[in-house]
């Protein structure tokens, strides 16, 4: 697993993506996540965020460009081999199965990996006492923010080097997306690399490291959090005033 | 009224297990199968053949087994009919289904119908249209009850004996689908095929199973028609519509729903011989299928998806 020490934990390079042929909704879109940061991706509405995070995942068809993981080429790789690569992919919604248990959950992800049970989840319910408390409830009964929790734990069941979140706080409220935050937060801290999509811009920021802001498919700003909170050309890409034309327009 | 009750379980035993896999079909490859029963006709045909051949074999085979009307080589053969199904059923999906996939569901209904006319007219074709019967052997109903009590209650021990193996099979089925990572695995793309993909489940490791399963329970369903009925070349198509029934009345994809649903089938069935008369038998079952529809439209365990 570390044949590559010193290579960044991702490295997507010039990467085309999208669901149908000759309709990319990722264009060509370029970023390093380096190993062991919290990393954001911003950017506005359809400008193809969830999308590029799936195509790393294997979930959208990629038709060009590569995607490394420390190193190794996982572009062709299936998305139910990428947990065997060290990549664990938390889905926005429905990112738990319903109709099993907590504890089901996460026994079929460590059954899956063919690893020990308790050796895998001891280890995940020490992170996460609620779960451990909750684990013979059916995952379908969990609150929004327990159940948030247990997608992110099952991920971490497969001792990933790279753990990709789609917008974890959607439908949380602030305080619950504090929580979820802070988690990840510890989830970095125990030594994984965190890349997660966010529309939530705000909270995005004062967690992560760095981010980038896509607009149409590729990457427009990469920067430290700290220089993107400072930066006014925020805000305008969140209006929508991204392109000079438009903003002339508006102007007049 | 307990004759009734008791044939109803019978006829619901092979309707459930027939059922089980239809409902196993449509939860987690996504598509009403309609060439699904007749995998209970060649199951219960192969079997026959199996029989046959191994009695040729070995005379003592055919011998009947303390009080049931068969030998040895019946079961056997349910065995060897059970591989051989789950054989064809997953070959049928290689040739016809995996290719068809990204076409949508509705081509595979379509694609499915062909299937089962090819199915049915092969079997007519290899077996001829005259019933056949494992056994010529007649077998006399032990009187567990006397008339005095409620009617009566008679059954012949095969009856007993597909009641039980019915049991079995299914308890079997439901350990290993709570119990086992293969198991889960199938629940988990039922409910969310996505989601299993990326905890590192093989999709296509989940419809073999799928396949495979569905077929051995078939080729059972099918070998238990033809020991309680008799066998024809259009016992699938026959079987079809209560095996939708059942699988709708206890709710898509739940493994006890389609018991339960197969069981309801069976008993009103049977009840609708005496009250309305045969030729209304399956009548009845759509009746109750849509009286519990009314009240419990995802069926009597559907899952909220």
């Amino acid at each position: 697993m570390s044949a590559h020490p010193n290579s960044p934990a991702l490295q997507i390079e010039a990467l085309q993506a999208g669901y149908e042929p000759g309709l990319l909704i990722v264009r060509g879109a370029s970023l390093t996540v380096q190993s062991n940061e919290i990393f954001a991706i911003l950017g506005p509405n359809g400008a193809g965020k969830s999308s590029l995070v799936k195509a790393v995942a294997g979930l959208v068809p990629i038709s060009g460009g590569r995607n490394l993981l420390a190193g190794r080429d996982i572009t062709r790789t299936p998305a139910h081999q990428m947990v065997f690569q060290g990549l664990a992919f938390v889905p926005q919604t429905e990112n738990v199965f319903v109709n099993l248990s907590v504890a089901e959950n996460l026994e079929l992800a460590a059954a899956v990996m063919k690893a020990d049970r308790r050796e895998r989840l001891d280890p995940v319910y020490a992170m996460f006492p609620d779960l451990h408390r909750q684990r013979k409830l059916p995952a379908g009964q969990l609150s929004g923010g327990q159940r948030q929790m247990l997608a992110v734990a099952r991920a971490l069941i497969a001792r990933p080097s790279l753990l990709i979140l789609d917008e974890p706080s959607a439908g949380l409220s602030p305080k619950l997306v504090d929580q979820v935050f802070a988690k990840l937060r510890e989830v970095r801290d125990s030594g994984v690399t965190v890349l997660l999509v966010e529309q939530n811009v705000k909270a995005a920021l004062a967690l992560a490291d760095r981010a980038a802001v896509l607009v149409e498919g590729r990457e427009r700003i990469v920067a430290t959090s700290a220089e993107l909170l400072g930066d006014a050309r925020i805000a305008e890409l969140y209006l929508g005033r991204h392109t000079g034309r438009q903003a002339s327009k508006e102007t007049t | 009224m307990l004759q009734i009750i008791a044939d109803g379980l019978i006829i619901g035993s092979v309707v459930s297990l027939g059922a089980i896999g239809l409902s196993m079909t449509l939860s987690i490859v996504r598509f009403s199968n309609f060439s699904h029963g007749e995998l209970l006709g060649w199951g219960a045909y192969l079997a026959l053949m199996a029989s046959t051949g191994l009695t040729a074999l070995n005379a003592g085979l055919a011998a009947p087994i303390g009080p049931f009307s068969f030998g040895w080589g019946l079961l056997i053969a349910l065995v060897v009919s059970a591989g051989l199904t789950a054989l064809l059923a997953l070959g049928l999906d290689t040739v016809l289904f995996k290719r068809l996939r990204k076409q949508g569901a509705i081509t595979l209904v379509i694609a499915s119908f062909g299937a089962a006319l090819a199915l049915r007219n092969l079997l007519l074709f290899w077996q001829g249209g005259v019933p056949r019967y494992y056994t010529q052997n007649l077998q006399i109903a032990i009187p567990l009850l006397p008339r005095s009590v409620w009617g009566g209650l008679r059954v012949t021990p095969d009856q007993l004996f597909v009641l039980t193996l019915t049991l079995v099979t299914v308890t079997g089925l439901h350990l290993f689908l709570s119990r086992s990572t293969l198991g889960r695995s199938m629940r988990a793309t039922a409910i969310n095929p996505g989601l299993a993909r990326v905890t590192g489940i093989d999709p296509e490791r989940v419809l073999r199973a799928t396949w495979l399963i569905g077929g051995v329970l078939a080729a059972v369903a099918g070998v238990f028609a033809g020991i309680t009925v008799q066998l024809r070349p259009t016992m699938g198509v026959d079987l079809l519509l209560p095996l939708f029934a059942a699988v709708i009345l206890g709710g898509i994809g739940s493994i006890w729903g389609a018991v339960l649903g197969g069981l309801i089938v069976g008993l009103a069935e049977s009840a609708s011989v005496t009250v309305v008369g045969a030729e209304y038998r399956s009548a009845a079952a759509f009746a109750v299928l849509i009286a519990i529809l009314m009240v419990r439209p995802t069926g009597l365990f559907g899952e909220k998806r």
